[in-house]
């Protein structure tokens, strides 16, 4: 996973909850039975979806960001025993 | 202006949603590089605030679902949120709605499953409802003129023989002993009370078999009144 697909996938996640938000707070300011039927279960349906989306961004983030230190160290420790070769 | 607890968790929500929304725009709109600021923002704008606002959002919503309001925003309602509203009708509807502790609720209060999972039955039957006045009653004349009949959902658990004509006098009767206990004694005093005290008990009797002008407005009722009027059964 690339940091790309990563920054598309909050994108993705933050449009979600911009929809969701929206669509509840009609339903505050307009309270129809149709439209507070659809923000309780479509609104927050897509509101938790897009959290899941945020957070799978955030450990994949994490563990791109995990794999980079853990190279670093294989380079450090490579530089280090090539420096006792010498 | 806040009036109750509900106005109050609804401005709760309202704010929750605009910082939510301020935080999703400043990211979409300047993009910036998902460093440890921007992902704490994002967590309180995607994660946070979002289910602050579904949570406030969903308890403001129910207790407005409650109101006299919502129910008479279907039109086919008309004709009984009208003779509730009504001041001068002697209806029982109107007379409950006058009430000063749950007047503004009264459909709900009167019309809603009492029983341990009382509020979730209702809703789910609510559901039901708008599925039925979506499918059916949306385009019936401003009373509802030319869809089925409206019933309550009991009695037509009752016509379907889900449940039995005793249990539904039971449920009709419990609705009014909520408030109108047998035990009281002017209760008891007042009108033929007292006669029929073991029936009222015993769910015999029906408290509307008596008390019958609930609704005296409603179509169903306009239009009984119609045929008696022509002659016709």
């Amino acid at each position: 996973m690339k940091h790309a697909q990563i920054k598309k996938l909050t994108y993705v996640a933050a449009a979600g909850t911009l929809a969701s938000v929206v669509l509840m707070s009609l339903a505050l300011i307009f309270p129809s039975p149709l439209l507070l039927v659809f923000a309780m279960s479509l609104g927050q349906g897509i509101g938790i979806l897009s959290l899941a989306l945020y957070l799978l961004a955030i450990a994949l983030d994490l563990n791109i960001g995990g794999a980079l230190v853990d190279n670093v160290d294989e380079q450090l420790q490579a530089v280090r025993e090539d420096q006792a070769h010498k | 202006m806040i009036h109750s607890f509900q106005d109050l968790l609804k401005i709760g929500a309202l704010a929750g949603a605009a910082v939510s929304i301020a935080i999703i725009v400043w990211y979409l709109a300047k993009r910036p590089p998902l460093g440890r600021l921007a992902k704490m923002l994002l967590f309180l704008g995607l994660g946070v605030f979002p289910t602050g606002v579904a949570l406030m959002g969903n308890i403001a919503g129910f207790e407005y679902t409650k109101t006299r309001q919502f129910c008479g925003s279907c039109h086919v309602m008309g004709p009984y949120v009208r003779d509730a509203g009504d001041a001068s009708s002697k209806s029982l509807a109107s007379a409950h709605s006058r009430n000063k502790w749950f007047g503004h609720d009264s459909c709900y209060t009167c019309h809603a499953d009492y029983g341990m999972f009382g509020a979730v039955a209702t809703k789910v039957t609510g559901l039901s409802h708008l599925y039925h006045y979506v499918t059916e009653y949306a385009t019936t004349g401003p009373d509802g003129e030319g869809g089925r009949p409206l019933k309550l959902y009991k009695r037509q658990d009752m016509e379907k023989k889900k449940i039995t004509e005793e249990q539904f006098t039971r449920h009709l009767n419990g609705i009014c002993k909520q408030c109108h206990s047998t035990d009281d004694p002017i209760w008891i005093a007042a009108g033929a009370h007292e006669g029929a005290l073991a029936d009222l008990r015993t769910e015999k009797v029906a408290c509307i078999d008596c008390h019958s002008d609930i609704h005296p407005t409603a179509l169903h009722r306009r239009q009984k009144q119609a045929r008696t009027e022509e002659g016709k059964p």
